[in-house]
This record gives C-alpha cells, sequence and structure tokens, in this order.
C-alpha cells in the first residue's frame, strides 16, 4: 500500500526530484509523476495527494464493508487500472461511498504546515458523529473512520495547545512576559485552528483569556468577580441545574444535617451562603416528616449585602417561611449580610445555648485562605468561632483540588486538568440556557485561580487531606457521613442521564467525580470538647 | 378490561331475551374505581378523556397517592398533608416519582422503592420552591418564567 505523508514538502520534493529521471525515459507527459510512471501508474503530480487521500479511505471502506469481493471481481466495470486516481474513484462508488467532497476540506495548508479543517466539522467526536445525518450505515461507518482521522489531527492540535499554555504558565512564572505574550499570540492563532465548540479547544480558550488577563494587568490582576451579587446568584442557580454537584453538595449535607438533629427539637441551621436558599427546601421537607414531628426550624442566611436597597437575603427567607408554613414546620428567619466571611461576629448569628446547632459551609471555607500561613489568618478566627458555638454537626464540602499552591506554574497545570474534567461532564448537559451560563461560572472561577493574587484571589481550593489535617488541628473530629447518604447520593446521580459520574466513599467522607476523578468532595464534622483538645493537640 | 366487564354481564344476561340488562360501568362508581386505581399512570392520564366521570374520579389524588405508593408500604399519615401541600400526588407522580422510577430502572435494587419516592419528594419540594419564587416574585429576584430543577429528569427530546 503506498503511504504519502501529508504533507507538502515531501509531496513537492518526490515530483521534483524524480523529473529529471522521467525525463530520460519516455518522453513524459504534463506533470505525471515519474517514480509512479516507472511502477505502471499514471498520476498527476498535483493529484497526489488527493489519490493517496482516496485509497485510505478505499482501504478503510474494503475493510468494514461486507460486500463480497468477489462480487466486485465480476461485475463491477472498471476503468484503466493505470490510471490511478480514475481507478480509485470508481472502486470507492462500488462501495457507496459518499461523494468526495471531504477530501477537499483536508487542505494541506502549505505555510504553516498544519491541517485546516472546514468548519462543517463542528463535533469531531468519534462517538457522536453529528454532521451528516441522512446517510446509510456504510457511509456512517466510513465516515467515523474519516472523523478518527479528523479527531487524530485535531487532537494533534489540541496538545500543541496545552503544551503551549504550560510553557506559557512557565514564562509567566519566571516573569519572561515578552515571550509569554508572544505565546499568547501563537495560541490564539492556533484555537482557530480547533473545534472551540467543546473539548480542549473551549477550556484552553478559558485559560488562554485568563493569562493574558493576568500578563496585561500585571500581577494586581483585574477583579475577576467584578460581577454583582445577583449576576453570581443567577450563575449560581445555573450551575446549580445544569450538573450535579451542587445537588450532591445539597442533598448530602442535608442528610448529615437531619441526622444529627435526631430527637432535638430545637434547632439552628447556619448557612454560609445562602444565595436563593436551594439547599433548604428539602431539609424543611425532612423535617416536616421525621418521626415525631417537625422541631422548631431556625436558619441563619449569610449573604453579600445587595445593592439598592433590596434586600435579597429578606425575600429569600420570606419564600422558605412560606414553604415551611405549607408543611406546618415551624420556622424562623434571620439574613445576616457580609461582603466577607471574615467579617461576620458569632454574636450576630444569635444562637440559643440551648439548641442544636449546624453549620453548613457549601465551597465558603477555601475562601477565608490566605497564602501566608500566618496566626491569626482568617480562617483560624472563623473555624475558632464555629467551635466556640459546639455545632452538633458542621458540614464542609468543597472542590477536590489544589488550586492554593504557592507555585504559579503548578497551581496552573493543576486547574487545567480539573477544570477540563469539569468541562467534559458539562458536555452531558443538554439544559440550555443552563449549560452556557454554568460555563461563564465556571470560566470566572478560573480566572480567579489563574489571574489574580493577593487578596483578589479567593478560590484557593484545597483537596480533601489538606482540610482533614485543618479542622483536625483546629479541634473537630470528623463525623462518617454514612450509608444513606451514600444511597441518596448515588441515586441522584443515576438520575443525571450522563453516565460518567461517580461517587467514592473515602474514610466517611464523600466525593464526586467524572470518571474517577474526583471533583467535590462533602465531609462532616462535629466539634471535639475543650479538654479533650488540650491534650491532643501538639 | 371494562369492555370484558360489559360483555359478560351482558352474556349471563342474554338468556333472559326479555328483560336485557344494562350494565353501565358507570353507575358502579366503586367498582370503577377499584379498576383504575390498579392502572399505570399514563392509563390513568388516558382514562381521564373518556367522559366527565371517568375525568373526576382519575383526577382524584387518591388515585394518584396509590400509584406513589405501588410496591412500597404505605407511608405513615404526615406525608399525604405534606404532599397536598407541595402540590398533589398528581404533579409529584407525573413531575417526579414516574421519572425517577424509570431512570433508575435500570440499576434498580428492590431496597431502593422507598427512598426512590423520599428522594423524588425531596425534588419535588425544591421545584414547589422555585415554582413559589416564581408566582410572587417582586421582578428581579427569579428571572426564569418557568421552574427549571426537573429539567434533568425530563427526557433530552423534550428539552
Amino acid at each position: 500500500m503506498l503511504r504519502y505523508d501529508s504533507t507538502s514538502s515531501s509531496a513537492g520534493s518526490s515530483s521534483g526530484s524524480l523529473s529529471s529521471s522521467s525525463s530520460s525515459s519516455k518522453p513524459p507527459q504534463q506533470d505525471i509523476d515519474g517514480l509512479l510512471a516507472g511502477a505502471g501508474y499514471k498520476v498527476r503530480s498535483s493529484e497526489l495527494r488527493q489519490v493517496a487521500q482516496r485509497l485510505e479511505r478505499l482501504e478503510t471502506a474494503m475493510g468494514n464493508s461486507p460486500a463480497d469481493f468477489s462480487q466486485l471481481a465480476s461485475d463491477a466495470i472498471l476503468y484503466n487500472p493505470s490510471d490511478l486516481a480514475c481507478w480509485v474513484d470508481s472502486l470507492l462508488t462500488e462501495f457507496a461511498e459518499p461523494p468526495p467532497t471531504c477530501s477537499s476540506d483536508f487542505i494541506v495548508d502549505p505555510v504553516n504546515n498544519q491541517t485546516v479543517v472546514n468548519s462543517a466539522w463542528t463535533t469531531a467526536e468519534p462517538h457522536t458523529p453529528q454532521v451528516h445525518q441522512n446517510i446509510t450505515y456504510d457511509e456512517q461507518q466510513s465516515l467515523d473512520n474519516q472523523l478518527t482521522v479528523v479527531t487524530a489531527m485535531e487532537e494533534d492540535s489540541g496538545i500543541r495547545l496545552v503544551h503551549m499554555l504550560m510553557t506559557c504558565a512557565e514564562c509567566v512564572q519566571s516573569g519572561d512576559l515578552s515571550l509569554a505574550t508572544s505565546l499568547i499570540g501563537d495560541m490564539q492563532g492556533l484555537l482557530t485552528h480547533v473545534n472551540t465548540v467543546c473539548g480542549i479547544g473551549k477550556v484552553a480558550g478559558h485559560f488562554i483569556d485568563a493569562l493574558s488577563r493576568r500578563i496585561f494587568q500585571g500581577m494586581g490582576g483585574g477583579s475577576v468577580n467584578g460581577g454583582s451579587a445577583f449576576e453570581n446568584e443567577i450563575l449560581h442557580h445555573h450551575f446549580y441545574e445544569a450538573c450535579p454537584y451542587l445537588k450532591f453538595a445539597h442533598f448530602t449535607a442535608n442528610q448529615a444535617i437531619l441526622e444529627a438533629f435526631d430527637g432535638h427539637d430545637c434547632v439552628h441551621v447556619v448557612d454560609f451562603n445562602l444565595m436563593h436558599g436551594l439547599q433548604w427546601p428539602a431539609l424543611i421537607q425532612a423535617l416536616a416528616l421525621r418521626p415525631g414531628g417537625p422541631p422548631l426550624l431556625r436558619l441563619t442566611g449569610i449573604g453579600p449585602p445587595s445593592p439598592d436597597g433590596r434586600d435579597s437575603l429578606r425575600e429569600i427567607g420570606l419564600r422558605l417561611a412560606e414553604l415551611a408554613r405549607s408543611v406546618n414546620v415551624r420556622f424562623a428567619f434571620r439574613g445576616v449580610a457580609a461582603s466577607r466571611l471574615e467579617d461576620v461576629k458569632p454574636w450576630m448569628l444569635q444562637v440559643n445555648p440551648k439548641e442544636a446547632v449546624a453549620v453548613n459551609s457549601i465551597m465558603q471555607l477555601h475562601r477565608l485562605l490566605g497564602s501566608e500561613q500566618t496566626r491569626n489568618s482568617p480562617i483560624d478566627t472563623v473555624l475558632s468561632w464555629i467551635r466556640g458555638l459546639n455545632p452538633k454537626i458542621m458540614t464542609v464540602v468543597e472542590q477536590e483540588a489544589n488550586h492554593n499552591q504557592p507555585g504559579f506554574l503548578d497551581r496552573f497545570t493543576e486547574a487545567l486538568y480539573y477544570y477540563s474534567t469539569m468541562f467534559d461532564s458539562l458536555e452531558a448537559c443538554r439544559v440550555q440556557p443552563e449549560k452556557a451560563l454554568a460555563e461563564i461560572y465556571i470560566q470566572r472561577e478560573i480566572g480567579n485561580v489563574v489571574s489574580c493574587e493577593g487578596s483578589a484571589r479567593v478560590e484557593r481550593h484545597e483537596p480533601l487531606a489538606k482540610w482533614r489535617r485543618r479542622l483536625s488541628g483546629a479541634g473537630f473530629r470528623a463525623l462518617h457521613l454514612g450509608s444513606n447518604a451514600f444511597k441518596q447520593a448515588s441515586m441522584l446521580l443515576t438520575l443525571f442521564s450522563a453516565e460518567g459520574y461517580s461517587v467514592e466513599e473515602n474514610e466517611g467522607c464523600l466525593s464526586l467525580g467524572w470518571h474517577s476523578r474526583p471533583l467535590i468532595a462533602a465531609s462532616a464534622w462535629q466539634a471535639v470538647p475543650a479538654w479533650d483538645n488540650h491534650m491532643s493537640s501538639s | 378490561m371494562v369492555q370484558n366487564h360489559r360483555r359478560e354481564d351482558h352474556e349471563t344476561g342474554g338468556e333472559n331475551k326479555e328483560k336485557r340488562p344494562k350494565f353501565f360501568i358507570n353507575d358502579h362508581v366503586d367498582i370503577l374505581i377499584e379498576i383504575l386505581e390498579r392502572l399505570d399512570g399514563r392509563s390513568l392520564c388516558v382514562a381521564a378523556s373518556v367522559c366527565r366521570l371517568w375525568c373526576t374520579i382519575a383526577r382524584n389524588d387518591s388515585l394518584w397517592e396509590k400509584l406513589c405508593f405501588r410496591h412500597v408500604s404505605p407511608p405513615p399519615s404526615s406525608v399525604r398533608s405534606v404532599v397536598l401541600a407541595l402540590g398533589g400526588y398528581k404533579r409529584l407522580y407525573t413531575g417526579c416519582v414516574r421519572p425517577v422510577r424509570s431512570r433508575l430502572g435500570r440499576v434498580r435494587r428492590a431496597s431502593w422503592a422507598r427512598d426512590e419516592v423520599q428522594l423524588s419528594l425531596s425534588l419535588f419540594c425544591v421545584d414547589y420552591y422555585e415554582r413559589l419564587g416564581g408566582s410572587n416574585s417582586n421582578g428581579r429576584l427569579v428571572e426564569k418564567s418557568s421552574p427549571s430543577s426537573l429539567m434533568f429528569l425530563c427526557k433530552p427530546v423534550n428539552v
């Protein structure tokens, strides 16, 4: 099988170097390739590339075709086989190949030595060839093979993008901003050749934006989260709808809180980030139906202050109160408006010593981490007053990633893999516009991790192992989440139509991941009594 | 099923040709209810379009309650008031229980039946909460006209 390298240089050289040899033998017809002419085939040099591609397609079509070859030998009308181009075409039509409209799409760009793919190939996934939808099965199979050729080339560009991203991040870390800037330009050029609707192209686009923002705005970094609290709430809500991470967090935390409140008649939940309060209807309903009747439920919701006089916390409180009234649960709500969690003081929460307290933190604790480990860092202050409340349970849900490393390159690499996985999982979502807005939500996180520094960088995710050490050191001990939570989480995931999510149990903590890469981890904690802590602290 | 019922009665009564017994299932509402409460959800909806009586009966929430708790031991009495407050059993079934059951059907274990209903109930509550926001929104709080927390339960075709 003759194989031709699909670069212009080798094809050019083969025809160029042979023109001299062919001139000595028979008088050459206009630009017939001399090497093939020696073997008995007449192919024009200008058509070499296309013939090679068609031969490849013929090979795959023959491999895939269920047809009997002997039929070809007897029934087919084959043209003069020495005219290789026509012969290949006629054989291809025997295999019911679609007309070679696609071959024109594989244009080898002689300048960049890259393959430009026609924008008609909007989805290059070999598993879902959605481009041609009304063709026969045989054609579909051959198209699948062509798509794998496309994806092979795209993957190549994707891998190049990733390498360039790493190199650029390294330059940023070492301070070589001029090289970094030129790399940004190259990457943006490469982006036009890669499918940016899905896959690596989309994630890479966001990372390139974040890197360029970091380079061009200096180390201060623009405030990526410049969006208003209202915008953030909307994006958060769409992220809740589009993928199961927040639902998993809410349901798991609720199950743990429900079990901790067993037997108590006055309960108080402190929510570190109320948003739209989507976590609490399910808890209110579960408390309403618990054997023995519902307790008196108090909810204190912490959230950012809302501008223009609108009290969003109070509105959410009213909605929850209405729900609680419908299901006959005695309910009281209190809103605490604070722009940063460290500004909240325990007296604002008005905790009654007789009630059972649950503290709920969904992706909030990491915002308190600074890059320096000082004595009275915000995280230590907050953890100590939480401990002072003596909660029955503290539910902590955090992203399972190490985005708080001091070295920029390590952080960047980790973020690239983490968010690529997250975007992959988002592909399974089919509801629009939830998906698009969820992507913007994730994009803002990426921007904060990559382009912000100092106090502006709030997305300081740390993995579960680090949180375990930190919380144990602050006087908390872990509570096992239990099999009910695990069962509920598994059921919840099965409901999502994508088959890639997985729940794992890890020493009493649950983590949700995509294809065995954990992305979010939920754990439950209880304050160790004070005298115990003195004995165990180092 | 009802046709057979009618035919059987007709046959037994056919011997006496002078008195032609007229058996209409609609005269025997208790039997009708017994039959209808054994139907599946889709058939029950279809039954609602037969005639006004069937419509009234099929819309009765207690039939849908039986459907929700089929194959599950009867729930405590407090459940009913909660479900009715959140929108009723028909809504619970069509919005949550049916899609949850069909989705989990592939990997279902027998012990999950009760948990399925509990999970459906939780999702139902979140859905009610979102609908609440839509009805008394002051304009800015809820930007969507229809609650979508259950959208992930819809078949992709519908979306």
